[in-house]
Protein backbone atom coordinates (compact mmCIF):
# COMPACT_ATOMS: atom_id res chain seq x y z
CA UNK A 1 0.00 0.00 0.00
CA UNK A 2 1.71 3.46 -0.73
CA UNK A 3 -0.20 5.50 1.41
CA UNK A 4 -2.15 5.15 4.45
CA UNK A 5 -5.84 5.68 3.29
CA UNK A 6 -7.26 8.76 4.66
CA UNK A 7 -10.17 7.92 7.06
CA UNK A 8 -13.72 8.76 5.24
CA UNK A 9 -15.21 11.96 5.27
CA UNK A 10 -18.19 10.94 7.84
CA UNK A 11 -15.46 10.36 10.13
CA UNK A 12 -13.16 13.08 9.62
CA UNK A 13 -16.62 15.14 9.92
CA UNK A 14 -17.39 13.40 13.40
CA UNK A 15 -14.35 14.18 14.55
CA UNK A 16 -14.02 17.70 13.81
CA UNK A 17 -17.47 18.43 15.19
CA UNK A 18 -16.69 16.76 18.62
CA UNK A 19 -13.44 18.67 18.86
CA UNK A 20 -15.75 21.59 18.78
CA UNK A 21 -17.55 20.55 21.42
CA UNK A 22 -14.60 19.87 23.25
CA UNK A 23 -15.06 15.94 23.40
CA UNK A 24 -12.69 12.93 21.91
CA UNK A 25 -13.86 10.20 20.66
CA UNK A 26 -12.41 8.31 23.67
CA UNK A 27 -13.93 11.15 25.96
CA UNK A 28 -10.71 12.53 26.93
CA UNK A 29 -9.82 16.64 27.60
CA UNK A 30 -8.35 18.17 24.87
CA UNK A 31 -4.99 17.74 26.64
CA UNK A 32 -4.44 14.74 28.35
CA UNK A 33 -2.20 12.01 27.40
CA UNK A 34 -3.38 8.23 26.90
CA UNK A 35 -2.35 5.92 29.47
CA UNK A 36 2.16 5.48 29.02
CA UNK A 37 3.54 2.38 29.93
CA UNK A 38 7.17 2.38 30.34
CA UNK A 39 9.15 -1.02 30.85
CA UNK A 40 12.75 -1.72 30.69
CA UNK A 41 13.82 -5.49 30.16
CA UNK A 42 13.52 -8.16 33.00
CA UNK A 43 16.82 -9.33 32.40
CA UNK A 44 19.04 -8.15 34.60
CA UNK A 45 22.20 -7.70 32.36
CA UNK A 46 20.21 -5.97 29.90
CA UNK A 47 20.47 -1.69 29.96
CA UNK A 48 19.57 0.44 27.77
CA UNK A 49 16.21 -1.12 26.19
CA UNK A 50 12.66 0.41 26.97
CA UNK A 51 9.67 -0.58 25.42
CA UNK A 52 6.75 2.64 25.61
CA UNK A 53 3.33 2.46 24.53
CA UNK A 54 1.05 5.64 24.56
CA UNK A 55 -2.19 3.83 24.03
CA UNK A 56 -1.28 1.99 21.21
CA UNK A 57 1.76 3.63 20.33
CA UNK A 58 4.41 1.05 20.55
CA UNK A 59 7.93 2.00 19.81
CA UNK A 60 10.71 -0.31 21.17
CA UNK A 61 14.47 1.27 21.43
CA UNK A 62 17.42 -0.36 22.35
CA UNK A 63 20.78 1.26 22.57
CA UNK A 64 24.33 -1.09 22.15
CA UNK A 65 28.12 0.60 22.29
CA UNK A 66 31.01 -0.31 20.67
CA UNK A 67 34.75 0.83 20.84
CA UNK A 68 35.45 2.69 17.60
CA UNK A 69 37.95 5.65 16.28
CA UNK A 70 36.34 8.98 16.57
CA UNK A 71 35.99 11.41 13.44
CA UNK A 72 39.03 13.24 12.48
CA UNK A 73 37.51 16.72 13.31
CA UNK A 74 36.05 15.75 16.26
CA UNK A 75 38.82 14.10 18.22
CA UNK A 76 36.98 14.51 21.81
CA UNK A 77 34.05 13.26 21.33
CA UNK A 78 32.70 10.11 20.80
CA UNK A 79 30.03 8.91 18.23
CA UNK A 80 26.80 8.68 18.94
CA UNK A 81 24.14 7.65 16.07
CA UNK A 82 20.26 7.27 15.95
CA UNK A 83 17.97 4.91 13.51
CA UNK A 84 14.74 4.77 13.16
CA UNK A 85 13.26 1.57 11.43
CA UNK A 86 9.25 2.15 10.42
CA UNK A 87 8.63 -1.18 9.13
CA UNK A 88 5.31 -2.93 8.11
CA UNK A 89 4.78 -4.37 11.51
CA UNK A 90 3.82 -0.24 12.47
CA UNK A 91 2.02 0.52 9.97
CA UNK A 92 1.09 -1.24 6.17
CA UNK A 93 2.13 1.70 4.28
CA UNK A 94 5.88 1.45 5.81
CA UNK A 95 8.50 -0.54 3.63
CA UNK A 96 11.48 -1.48 4.72
CA UNK A 97 14.11 0.62 2.79
CA UNK A 98 11.93 2.87 1.55
CA UNK A 99 12.41 6.58 2.93
CA UNK A 100 9.10 7.67 4.03
CA UNK A 101 8.06 11.51 4.62
CA UNK A 102 7.28 10.02 8.06
CA UNK A 103 10.79 8.46 8.71
CA UNK A 104 12.90 11.67 7.44
CA UNK A 105 10.52 13.79 10.19
CA UNK A 106 10.76 10.96 12.94
CA UNK A 107 14.60 10.53 12.82
CA UNK A 108 15.61 14.38 11.73
CA UNK A 109 13.53 15.52 14.71
CA UNK A 110 14.77 13.01 17.19
CA UNK A 111 19.04 13.85 16.14
CA UNK A 112 18.03 17.67 16.51
CA UNK A 113 16.26 17.08 20.12
CA UNK A 114 18.77 14.59 21.46
CA UNK A 115 21.74 14.89 19.69
CA UNK A 116 22.14 18.36 18.28
CA UNK A 117 20.72 20.12 21.71
CA UNK A 118 23.40 18.04 23.52
CA UNK A 119 21.49 16.42 25.80
CA UNK A 120 23.89 13.57 25.67
CA UNK A 121 27.32 14.42 26.66
CA UNK A 122 29.52 12.87 23.94
CA UNK A 123 32.51 14.13 25.40
CA UNK A 124 32.50 10.85 28.43
CA UNK A 125 32.44 8.58 25.48
CA UNK A 126 36.05 9.57 24.60
CA UNK A 127 38.90 7.03 25.82
CA UNK A 128 41.89 8.63 24.07
CA UNK A 129 41.35 11.68 22.18
CA UNK A 130 41.81 11.31 18.18
CA UNK A 131 42.40 7.36 18.62
CA UNK A 132 39.56 5.28 20.68
CA UNK A 133 35.98 6.64 21.62
CA UNK A 134 32.77 4.75 22.12
CA UNK A 135 30.16 4.59 19.49
CA UNK A 136 26.50 4.46 20.86
CA UNK A 137 23.98 3.55 18.39
CA UNK A 138 20.25 4.09 19.25
CA UNK A 139 18.13 1.26 17.14
CA UNK A 140 14.55 2.25 17.35
CA UNK A 141 11.52 0.21 16.00
CA UNK A 142 7.95 1.66 15.87
CA UNK A 143 6.25 -1.61 16.56
CA UNK A 144 2.83 0.09 15.91
CA UNK A 145 1.38 3.40 14.86
CA UNK A 146 -1.96 5.09 16.39
CA UNK A 147 -0.74 8.30 16.21
CA UNK A 148 1.84 10.57 18.22
CA UNK A 149 4.68 9.31 17.23
CA UNK A 150 7.25 11.99 18.27
CA UNK A 151 6.45 11.69 21.51
CA UNK A 152 6.71 7.99 22.15
CA UNK A 153 9.73 7.69 20.21
CA UNK A 154 11.50 10.42 22.51
CA UNK A 155 10.35 8.98 25.46
CA UNK A 156 11.64 5.37 24.61
CA UNK A 157 14.85 7.00 23.16
CA UNK A 158 15.28 9.36 26.21
CA UNK A 159 14.05 6.96 28.92
CA UNK A 160 16.74 4.26 27.03
CA UNK A 161 19.47 6.77 27.27
CA UNK A 162 18.91 7.13 31.27
CA UNK A 163 18.72 2.84 31.74
CA UNK A 164 21.98 2.45 29.26
CA UNK A 165 25.00 1.57 30.82
CA UNK A 166 28.25 1.33 28.88
CA UNK A 167 30.75 -0.93 30.14
CA UNK A 168 34.10 0.87 32.50
CA UNK A 169 37.28 1.70 31.08
CA UNK A 170 40.68 2.24 32.31
CA UNK A 171 43.54 3.66 30.44
CA UNK A 172 47.21 3.37 31.21
CA UNK A 173 49.36 5.59 29.21
CA UNK A 174 48.71 3.51 25.67
CA UNK A 175 46.64 0.78 27.01
CA UNK A 176 43.25 0.19 27.20
CA UNK A 177 41.16 -2.15 28.92
CA UNK A 178 37.50 -2.60 28.27
CA UNK A 179 35.86 -4.41 30.97
CA UNK A 180 33.19 -6.94 30.87
CA UNK A 181 30.06 -6.25 33.01
CA UNK A 182 30.66 -9.14 34.70
CA UNK A 183 34.30 -7.86 35.78
CA UNK A 184 33.25 -4.22 36.69
CA UNK A 185 29.83 -2.70 37.38
CA UNK A 186 29.05 -0.93 33.92
CA UNK A 187 29.05 3.24 34.05
CA UNK A 188 25.61 4.90 33.04
CA UNK A 189 25.69 7.40 30.51
CA UNK A 190 25.98 11.69 31.52
CA UNK A 191 22.71 13.34 30.12
CA UNK A 192 23.07 16.89 30.73
CA UNK A 193 19.42 17.33 30.11
CA UNK A 194 16.58 15.24 29.66
CA UNK A 195 14.22 16.41 26.54
CA UNK A 196 11.17 15.36 25.64
CA UNK A 197 8.86 16.08 22.47
CA UNK A 198 5.10 17.40 22.97
CA UNK A 199 2.94 17.19 19.49
CA UNK A 200 -0.06 20.03 19.68
CA UNK A 201 -1.92 19.12 17.04
CA UNK A 202 -4.42 22.38 15.60
CA UNK A 203 -7.75 21.68 14.28
CA UNK A 204 -10.08 24.47 12.97
CA UNK A 205 -12.77 26.07 14.89
CA UNK A 206 -15.26 26.76 12.90
CA UNK A 207 -15.72 25.77 9.26
CA UNK A 208 -13.20 27.24 7.20
CA UNK A 209 -11.91 29.94 9.38
CA UNK A 210 -8.84 30.43 10.79
CA UNK A 211 -9.63 32.31 13.90
CA UNK A 212 -9.13 30.05 16.75
CA UNK A 213 -7.53 26.95 16.06
CA UNK A 214 -8.33 24.29 18.62
CA UNK A 215 -5.12 22.41 20.31
CA UNK A 216 -4.94 18.92 21.05
CA UNK A 217 -2.50 16.66 22.60
CA UNK A 218 -1.60 13.05 22.00
CA UNK A 219 -3.30 12.47 19.01
CA UNK A 220 -4.47 9.20 17.84
CA UNK A 221 -4.13 8.21 14.35
CA UNK A 222 -7.47 9.02 13.02
CA UNK A 223 -7.07 12.60 14.85
CA UNK A 224 -3.97 12.99 13.42
CA UNK A 225 -5.31 12.43 9.71
CA UNK A 226 -7.82 15.13 10.54
CA UNK A 227 -5.71 17.86 11.48
CA UNK A 228 -5.06 21.06 9.88
CA UNK A 229 -1.79 21.53 11.49
CA UNK A 230 0.99 20.77 14.14
CA UNK A 231 3.95 21.87 15.92
CA UNK A 232 6.38 19.33 18.03
CA UNK A 233 8.14 21.18 20.81
CA UNK A 234 10.84 19.34 22.41
CA UNK A 235 11.99 21.04 25.97
CA UNK A 236 12.76 19.53 29.13
CA UNK A 237 11.51 20.38 32.18
CA UNK A 238 13.18 23.55 32.95
CA UNK A 239 11.61 25.26 30.30
CA UNK A 240 14.60 25.56 28.12
CA UNK A 241 12.75 24.47 24.59
CA UNK A 242 15.40 22.43 22.33
CA UNK A 243 13.65 22.64 19.09
CA UNK A 244 10.60 24.01 17.38
CA UNK A 245 9.43 22.79 14.38
CA UNK A 246 6.00 23.46 12.48
CA UNK A 247 6.33 22.23 8.83
CA UNK A 248 4.30 24.54 7.24
CA UNK A 249 0.56 23.76 7.87
CA UNK A 250 -2.44 26.00 8.68
CA UNK A 251 -1.68 29.70 9.85
CA UNK A 252 -1.05 30.04 13.93
CA UNK A 253 -1.12 32.90 15.10
CA UNK A 254 2.28 34.36 17.32
CA UNK A 255 0.27 33.62 20.65
CA UNK A 256 -0.78 30.31 20.30
CA UNK A 257 2.57 29.01 19.79
CA UNK A 258 3.18 30.77 23.23
CA UNK A 259 0.64 29.25 24.56
CA UNK A 260 1.32 25.72 23.15
CA UNK A 261 4.72 25.62 24.88
CA UNK A 262 3.59 26.18 27.48
CA UNK A 263 1.67 23.40 28.15
CA UNK A 264 4.18 21.33 26.77
CA UNK A 265 6.34 22.47 29.54
CA UNK A 266 3.35 20.86 31.95
CA UNK A 267 3.64 18.10 30.03
CA UNK A 268 7.56 17.29 29.66
CA UNK A 269 7.46 17.60 33.91
CA UNK A 270 5.12 14.92 33.69
CA UNK A 271 6.96 12.57 31.16
CA UNK A 272 9.84 13.72 33.36
CA UNK A 273 8.59 12.18 36.64
CA UNK A 274 7.38 9.22 34.83
CA UNK A 275 10.82 8.50 33.55
CA UNK A 276 12.26 9.05 37.13
CA UNK A 277 9.75 7.00 38.92
CA UNK A 278 10.44 3.88 36.64
CA UNK A 279 13.74 3.86 36.31
CA UNK A 280 13.87 4.34 40.55
CA UNK A 281 11.54 1.08 40.51
CA UNK A 282 13.66 -0.63 37.86
CA UNK A 283 16.84 0.04 40.23
CA UNK A 284 15.43 -1.35 43.09
CA UNK A 285 14.12 -4.00 40.86
CA UNK A 286 17.49 -4.91 39.61
CA UNK A 287 18.93 -4.17 43.74
CA UNK A 288 16.86 -7.29 44.55
CA UNK A 289 17.53 -9.74 41.88
CA UNK A 290 21.84 -8.45 41.46
CA UNK A 291 21.92 -8.86 45.43
CA UNK A 292 20.50 -12.55 44.75
CA UNK A 293 22.74 -13.40 42.55
CA UNK A 294 25.33 -12.26 44.39
CA UNK A 295 25.07 -14.72 46.43
CA UNK A 296 24.95 -17.06 44.18
CA UNK A 297 28.06 -16.77 42.60
CA UNK A 298 29.71 -17.45 45.84
CA UNK A 299 31.05 -20.97 46.38
CA UNK A 300 29.37 -21.44 49.66
CA UNK A 301 25.38 -22.59 49.20
CA UNK A 302 23.25 -22.14 51.21
CA UNK A 303 22.16 -25.01 53.25
CA UNK A 304 19.12 -25.51 55.23
CA UNK A 305 20.03 -27.90 58.11
CA UNK A 306 17.09 -29.20 59.70
CA UNK A 307 18.26 -32.76 60.45
CA UNK A 308 21.20 -33.55 62.81
CA UNK A 309 23.94 -35.08 61.17
CA UNK A 310 24.02 -38.66 62.88
CA UNK B 1 36.89 33.15 14.48
CA UNK B 2 34.24 32.74 17.42
CA UNK B 3 31.61 35.30 17.82
CA UNK B 4 32.59 38.30 20.30
CA UNK B 5 29.03 39.23 21.17
CA UNK B 6 30.51 41.59 24.68
CA UNK B 7 30.90 44.26 21.69
CA UNK B 8 27.35 43.81 21.49
CA UNK B 9 26.10 45.48 24.39
CA UNK B 10 28.83 48.17 24.24
CA UNK B 11 28.26 49.84 21.03
CA UNK B 12 24.73 48.31 20.35
CA UNK B 13 25.82 47.45 16.82
CA UNK B 14 26.52 44.13 15.00
CA UNK B 15 29.52 42.96 13.65
CA UNK B 16 28.61 44.24 10.19
CA UNK B 17 27.02 47.84 11.69
CA UNK B 18 23.00 46.62 12.17
CA UNK B 19 21.17 47.43 15.00
CA UNK B 20 19.07 44.90 16.43
CA UNK B 21 16.23 45.14 14.44
CA UNK B 22 17.60 45.89 11.37
CA UNK B 23 17.50 43.68 7.94
CA UNK B 24 20.29 42.92 5.85
CA UNK B 25 20.24 44.07 2.28
CA UNK B 26 17.96 42.58 0.17
CA UNK B 27 17.70 42.31 -3.49
CA UNK B 28 15.80 40.79 -5.49
CA UNK B 29 14.75 39.50 -9.12
CA UNK B 30 11.95 37.77 -10.66
CA UNK B 31 12.35 36.12 -13.92
CA UNK B 32 15.38 35.73 -14.65
CA UNK B 33 15.35 32.64 -16.61
CA UNK B 34 13.24 32.64 -19.44
CA UNK B 35 12.78 28.86 -20.10
CA UNK B 36 11.93 27.89 -16.76
CA UNK B 37 7.74 28.35 -16.17
CA UNK B 38 8.82 30.52 -13.69
CA UNK B 39 12.32 32.31 -11.64
CA UNK B 40 13.73 34.17 -9.46
CA UNK B 41 16.81 35.42 -7.40
CA UNK B 42 17.06 36.16 -4.44
CA UNK B 43 19.71 37.70 -2.17
CA UNK B 44 19.48 38.13 1.94
CA UNK B 45 22.79 40.20 2.55
CA UNK B 46 25.40 37.02 1.27
CA UNK B 47 22.74 34.65 1.11
CA UNK B 48 22.07 33.74 -2.34
CA UNK B 49 19.62 31.96 -4.26
CA UNK B 50 18.53 31.14 -7.42
CA UNK B 51 14.99 29.29 -8.08
CA UNK B 52 13.29 27.75 -10.98
CA UNK B 53 9.51 26.69 -11.12
CA UNK B 54 7.92 24.30 -13.58
CA UNK B 55 4.25 23.26 -13.69
CA UNK B 56 1.95 22.49 -13.08
CA UNK B 57 2.68 19.52 -15.58
CA UNK B 58 1.96 15.82 -15.76
CA UNK B 59 3.09 13.39 -13.03
CA UNK B 60 6.45 12.14 -13.99
CA UNK B 61 5.62 8.54 -12.41
CA UNK B 62 2.53 6.32 -11.90
CA UNK B 63 -0.63 7.50 -13.26
CA UNK B 64 -3.38 5.93 -10.97
CA UNK B 65 -0.87 5.51 -7.83
CA UNK B 66 -1.81 9.09 -6.48
CA UNK B 67 -5.74 9.42 -6.33
CA UNK B 68 -5.30 13.31 -4.50
CA UNK B 69 -7.18 15.48 -6.60
CA UNK B 70 -4.36 18.37 -5.47
CA UNK B 71 -1.31 18.86 -7.09
CA UNK B 72 1.84 17.81 -5.70
CA UNK B 73 4.60 20.34 -4.97
CA UNK B 74 7.86 18.78 -4.98
CA UNK B 75 10.90 20.69 -3.86
CA UNK B 76 14.80 19.85 -4.88
CA UNK B 77 17.89 21.68 -3.08
CA UNK B 78 21.16 22.03 -4.52
CA UNK B 79 23.56 23.86 -2.21
CA UNK B 80 26.89 24.73 -4.47
CA UNK B 81 30.11 23.29 -2.86
CA UNK B 82 31.59 27.04 -3.36
CA UNK B 83 28.78 28.26 -1.20
CA UNK B 84 29.86 28.37 2.39
CA UNK B 85 33.63 29.10 3.50
CA UNK B 86 34.80 25.73 2.87
CA UNK B 87 34.50 23.70 -0.49
CA UNK B 88 32.20 20.68 0.43
CA UNK B 89 30.26 18.87 -1.77
CA UNK B 90 26.89 17.77 -0.59
CA UNK B 91 25.31 14.55 -0.71
CA UNK B 92 21.78 15.33 -2.40
CA UNK B 93 20.14 13.01 0.01
CA UNK B 94 21.63 14.64 3.51
CA UNK B 95 19.26 14.34 5.44
CA UNK B 96 19.23 17.90 6.76
CA UNK B 97 18.66 18.79 2.93
CA UNK B 98 15.49 16.43 2.86
CA UNK B 99 13.95 18.33 5.80
CA UNK B 100 14.48 21.78 4.40
CA UNK B 101 12.96 20.21 0.92
CA UNK B 102 9.92 18.69 3.27
CA UNK B 103 9.14 22.00 4.79
CA UNK B 104 9.48 24.29 1.88
CA UNK B 105 6.82 21.96 -0.12
CA UNK B 106 4.80 21.46 2.73
CA UNK B 107 4.54 25.38 3.18
CA UNK B 108 3.72 25.66 -0.43
CA UNK B 109 1.17 23.11 -0.52
CA UNK B 110 -0.79 25.10 1.76
CA UNK B 111 -0.78 28.36 -0.05
CA UNK B 112 -1.02 27.44 -3.34
CA UNK B 113 -4.69 26.42 -4.60
CA UNK B 114 -3.76 22.91 -5.01
CA UNK B 115 -7.22 22.20 -5.74
CA UNK B 116 -7.16 24.06 -9.18
CA UNK B 117 -4.42 21.62 -10.59
CA UNK B 118 -5.75 17.81 -9.91
CA UNK B 119 -2.87 14.79 -10.37
CA UNK B 120 0.12 17.45 -11.17
CA UNK B 121 3.13 18.13 -10.01
CA UNK B 122 4.34 22.06 -9.04
CA UNK B 123 8.31 21.29 -9.27
CA UNK B 124 10.60 23.90 -7.62
CA UNK B 125 14.28 23.62 -8.00
CA UNK B 126 16.34 25.82 -5.52
CA UNK B 127 20.42 26.23 -6.30
CA UNK B 128 22.09 27.96 -3.07
CA UNK B 129 24.73 30.19 -4.76
CA UNK B 130 26.29 31.06 -1.53
CA UNK B 131 25.43 30.94 2.21
CA UNK B 132 25.32 33.08 5.22
CA UNK B 133 22.99 32.44 7.55
CA UNK B 134 19.25 32.09 7.18
CA UNK B 135 19.20 29.51 4.51
CA UNK B 136 15.42 28.28 4.80
CA UNK B 137 14.02 32.08 4.72
CA UNK B 138 15.93 32.82 1.69
CA UNK B 139 14.70 29.61 0.08
CA UNK B 140 11.05 30.46 1.39
CA UNK B 141 11.22 34.64 -0.14
CA UNK B 142 12.92 33.11 -3.43
CA UNK B 143 10.02 30.22 -3.77
CA UNK B 144 7.37 32.90 -3.66
CA UNK B 145 8.70 35.05 -6.20
CA UNK B 146 9.49 32.10 -8.74
CA UNK B 147 6.02 30.95 -7.81
CA UNK B 148 4.78 34.24 -8.51
CA UNK B 149 6.63 34.38 -11.66
CA UNK B 150 5.42 30.92 -12.58
CA UNK B 151 1.73 32.61 -12.58
CA UNK B 152 0.51 30.18 -9.92
CA UNK B 153 -2.28 31.04 -7.91
CA UNK B 154 -1.73 31.62 -3.89
CA UNK B 155 -3.02 32.71 -0.85
CA UNK B 156 -0.60 35.22 -0.27
CA UNK B 157 3.30 35.46 -0.13
CA UNK B 158 5.20 33.14 2.27
CA UNK B 159 7.43 36.10 3.75
CA UNK B 160 10.23 34.37 6.44
CA UNK B 161 13.08 35.66 7.84
CA UNK B 162 14.88 34.59 11.24
CA UNK B 163 15.89 35.76 14.63
CA UNK B 164 17.97 35.04 17.69
CA UNK B 165 18.67 35.71 20.99
CA UNK B 166 21.79 37.40 21.83
CA UNK B 167 22.11 36.08 25.42
CA UNK B 168 23.00 32.52 26.04
CA UNK B 169 20.75 31.10 29.01
CA UNK B 170 22.28 32.06 31.54
CA UNK B 171 22.16 35.12 31.71
CA UNK B 172 19.71 37.96 33.13
CA UNK B 173 16.43 38.87 30.73
CA UNK B 174 17.67 42.24 30.90
CA UNK B 175 20.27 41.62 28.83
CA UNK B 176 18.89 39.53 26.16
CA UNK B 177 17.72 41.32 23.07
CA UNK B 178 16.37 39.25 20.19
CA UNK B 179 17.77 39.86 16.97
CA UNK B 180 16.79 40.14 13.67
CA UNK B 181 18.22 38.71 10.79
CA UNK B 182 21.02 36.62 11.70
CA UNK B 183 24.01 36.21 9.53
CA UNK B 184 25.97 33.14 8.79
CA UNK B 185 28.56 33.69 12.06
CA UNK B 186 25.46 34.74 14.36
CA UNK B 187 23.51 31.63 13.69
CA UNK B 188 26.59 29.47 14.64
CA UNK B 189 27.25 30.91 17.92
CA UNK B 190 23.57 32.08 19.07
CA UNK B 191 20.36 30.50 19.29
CA UNK B 192 18.47 31.49 16.11
CA UNK B 193 14.62 30.15 14.74
CA UNK B 194 13.31 30.96 11.40
CA UNK B 195 9.60 31.96 10.87
CA UNK B 196 8.14 32.50 7.74
CA UNK B 197 4.67 34.41 7.56
CA UNK B 198 1.41 34.26 5.47
CA UNK B 199 -2.16 35.20 5.30
CA UNK B 200 -1.61 37.99 7.70
CA UNK B 201 0.69 39.76 10.17
CA UNK B 202 0.31 37.48 12.79
CA UNK B 203 -0.28 34.18 11.10
CA UNK B 204 2.90 31.52 11.33
CA UNK B 205 3.31 29.58 8.49
CA UNK B 206 6.51 28.00 8.95
CA UNK B 207 8.51 27.85 12.28
CA UNK B 208 11.43 25.65 12.62
CA UNK B 209 13.86 26.27 15.66
CA UNK B 210 17.01 24.03 15.97
CA UNK B 211 18.42 25.86 19.21
CA UNK B 212 18.28 25.52 22.63
CA UNK B 213 16.99 28.44 24.14
CA UNK B 214 14.74 29.55 27.66
CA UNK B 215 11.52 30.03 27.38
CA UNK B 216 11.11 33.32 28.65
CA UNK B 217 12.90 34.46 25.14
CA UNK B 218 10.39 33.24 22.60
CA UNK B 219 8.02 35.95 22.99
CA UNK B 220 9.98 38.57 22.37
CA UNK B 221 12.55 35.81 19.29
CA UNK B 222 8.84 35.56 17.85
CA UNK B 223 7.49 39.19 17.85
CA UNK B 224 10.56 40.34 16.65
CA UNK B 225 10.58 37.59 13.76
CA UNK B 226 6.99 38.10 13.00
CA UNK B 227 7.72 42.40 12.54
CA UNK B 228 10.36 41.13 10.42
CA UNK B 229 8.88 38.91 8.00
CA UNK B 230 5.91 42.14 7.40
CA UNK B 231 8.81 44.08 6.40
CA UNK B 232 9.86 41.17 3.96
CA UNK B 233 6.36 41.04 2.34
CA UNK B 234 6.39 44.49 1.73
CA UNK B 235 9.47 44.27 0.07
CA UNK B 236 8.45 41.00 -2.05
CA UNK B 237 5.47 42.54 -2.87
CA UNK B 238 7.49 46.01 -4.31
CA UNK B 239 9.69 43.88 -6.39
CA UNK B 240 6.90 42.05 -8.00
CA UNK B 241 4.66 44.97 -8.66
CA UNK B 242 8.16 46.39 -9.91
CA UNK B 243 8.35 43.55 -12.54
CA UNK B 244 4.82 44.01 -13.38
CA UNK B 245 5.02 47.59 -13.83
CA UNK B 246 8.15 47.14 -16.07
CA UNK B 247 5.94 44.30 -18.45
CA UNK B 248 3.34 46.63 -18.60
CA UNK B 249 4.91 49.24 -19.71
CA UNK B 250 7.32 47.10 -22.18
CA UNK B 251 3.80 46.21 -23.73
CA UNK B 252 1.77 49.31 -23.93
CA UNK B 253 4.77 51.59 -25.65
Amino acid sequence: MPSEPLPPNPNREFILSALRQNTRLDSRALDAYRPISLRFPSDPDTYGQTDVRIGKTRVLCSISCDVGAPYPDRKFDGVFSITCELGPMGSPSWEIGRQDQTEIVLSRLLEKTVRRSGALDTESLCIVAGQKCFHLRADLHILDNDGNLLDTATLALVAALLHFKRPDVSVEGEEITVYDVREREPVKLTLTHTPFIITTSFYPSQHRSDHDLIAVLDTTLEEEQCRSGSLAISLNRHGEVCNLAKYGSCGLEGLSVLTAVNMALDKAKMFDRLVKERLDEDEKMRAEVFGRKGVDLSAENERVMERPVG
Amino acid sequence: MPLDSSIYTLSALRLDGRRWNELRRINGQISTQQAADGSSYFEMGNTKIVCTVNGPQEQKRGGGRDQSNEAKVEVEIGIAGFSGVDRKRRMRNDKRIQEMQYTISSAFQNTLFTHLYPHSTIAINLHVLSQDGSLLAACLNACTLALIDAGIPMSDYIAACTTGSMASYADKEDEADPLLDLNGLEEQELPFLTVGTSGGEDKVSVLIMETRVQMARLEAMISVGLDGCKQIRSILDGIVRAHGKKVLESKVS
